[in-house]
């Protein structure tokens, strides 16, 4: 009976012990966790519009209405017996120290620059064909990227899309 | 000694003690009762001081996801998951590539028991149906880590999609943390990775650019760890499986 007794008490030390301990295991801890994001926007897509009349190209170019917003730049070159001449009405077209002319504004989805001309001087009184002068139009674009104050900028190392035109008259 | 047991043992005795025992039953009573109405008349509120442990996510001073153990100690807590990055743009704007957006990430102690926290900020990339894509890289998310005000980072637990970073002070009960995080940039590289196709047709050349990037989404994900102060070592190495070290209340990473 004595033994009973030992062994339940023994028990019940050992079980109340163990009721410390695992209370001693417990830590208060708490989380909070959250998540968010957006999606990036980089496709565009442009296409040259040129029309031609009086040994004058009337370059514009259009952006698709889904493209991002862009930057656009042109260059056009000949052979050494005829010369160019850029004029602009709409004083948006600048030319720079590399022989482009960079358009100013940006071009958002939808849009279209205004119209820059190149005139072919030194024409032939007898020529006829137009297709026959091998005047080549490059237009450039690239995506606006923005500075971290939020100012845009163009990094023409970065070019999107690339066109060039053949001929003295547009091709379709 | 027989005449006095014989008293005892009188009925009258007896009937004695008992209307004496219950005058002084009902006398006890009313000395409670009294005790009780004095005591509720004069502090008419009793404050029970609950050990609760809680705590807030805040982005740009606003609270945005927080898990606080609900002072009816009946087990339950008061949890709310918000979104980050929700304000971040306007209605119809679309992110900037380069520019620097104001993402000042913190944590508050909402409980009422001081405590340890850590943060665990995941950036990843995600296509159309939010699937993570592995192939792109989490550095181009330019979430800026303060590293400064008491936050350290982890550097062994720490991977390009993951960083976690520890306040190495006791976050007293209702204060905030310092900035853990100030700025969120989507870097500029995000515009360098292309791929070009050439297109010849009637006398144009055209190449055009298709962007890696373009219609995927960038993710950042924010978790916050809270333990207890008392015990920290022990408290830390058991919720988190971090060893650490804590000398006048400053921890340390092992």
């Amino acid at each position: 009976m004595k033994k009973k007794t030992a062994f339940l008490t023994a028990l019940a030390v050992i079980l109340v012990l163990a009721a410390s301990i695992d209370s001693a295991w417990a830590y208060f801890t708490t989380y909070a966790e959250a998540k968010g994001g957006h999606t990036l926007s980089l496709g565009d897509k442009t296409k040259v519009e040129e029309d031609f009349s009086a040994w004058t190209k009337h370059v514009s170019i259009q952006s698709d209405p889904d493209s991002e917003p862009v930057y656009i730049r042109v260059k056009a070159f000949c052979g050494s017996e005829y010369k160019l001449v850029f004029s602009d009405k709409s004083g948006k077209w600048s030319p720079g120290s590399d022989g482009y002319y960079y358009y100013g504004d940006i071009v958002n989805g939808g849009e279209a620059t205004k119209e820059l001309q190149v005139k072919i001087e030194n024409v032939p009184k007898d020529v006829t064909d137009a297709d026959s002068f091998n005047v080549v139009v490059i237009y450039e674009s690239t995506p606006v990227l923005y500075k971290e104050d939020g100012t845009p900028y163009a990094d023409w190392k970065n070019k999107v899309n690339t066109g060039t035109v053949k001929g003295g008259a547009v091709n379709e | 000694m027989n005449r006095f047991r014989k008293f005892l043992a009188s009925p009258k005795v007896s009937l004695a003690a008992f209307v004496l025992a219950i005058g002084l039953l009902m006398f006890s009573s009313v000395g409670g009762a009294r005790a009780a109405l004095t005591y509720y008349s004069e502090n008419y509120v009793s404050r029970v001081q609950m050990y609760d442990i809680g705590v807030t996510l805040v982005e740009n001073g606003e609270n945005i996801s927080w898990r606080d153990y609900a002072s009816a100690g009946n087990g339950s807590w008061n949890e709310t998951t918000g979104e980050l990055l929700k304000h971040m743009l306007g209605e119809e704007e679309k992110i900037k590539i380069g520019k620097k957006y104001k993402e000042e990430l913190c944590v508050r102690n909402s409980g009422t028991i001081d405590q340890y926290v850590r943060v665990s900020v995941y950036k990843y990339w995600t296509d159309a149906q939010g699937n993570k894509m592995q192939n792109l890289s989490p550095d181009l998310i330019d979430l800026n880590f303060t590293n400064a005000g008491g936050w350290i980072i982890d550097e062994a637990s720490s991977t390009a999609e993951r960083t976690v970073l520890y306040y190495n002070k006791v976050l007293k009960t209702g204060k905030t943390t310092p900035l853990f995080a100030d700025s969120l940039t989507i870097d500029n590289m995000v515009a360098t990775k292309v791929t070009q196709t050439k297109e010849e047709k009637g006398g144009y050349t055209t190449i055009t650019t298709t962007y890696d990037y373009d219609g995927v989404q960038f993710c950042v994900e924010a978790k916050v760890d809270a333990v207890q102060d008392h015990n920290a070592q022990d408290a830390i190495w058991s919720a988190w499986g971090r060893r650490v070290s804590v000398s006048n209340g400053t921890l340390s990473l092992n």
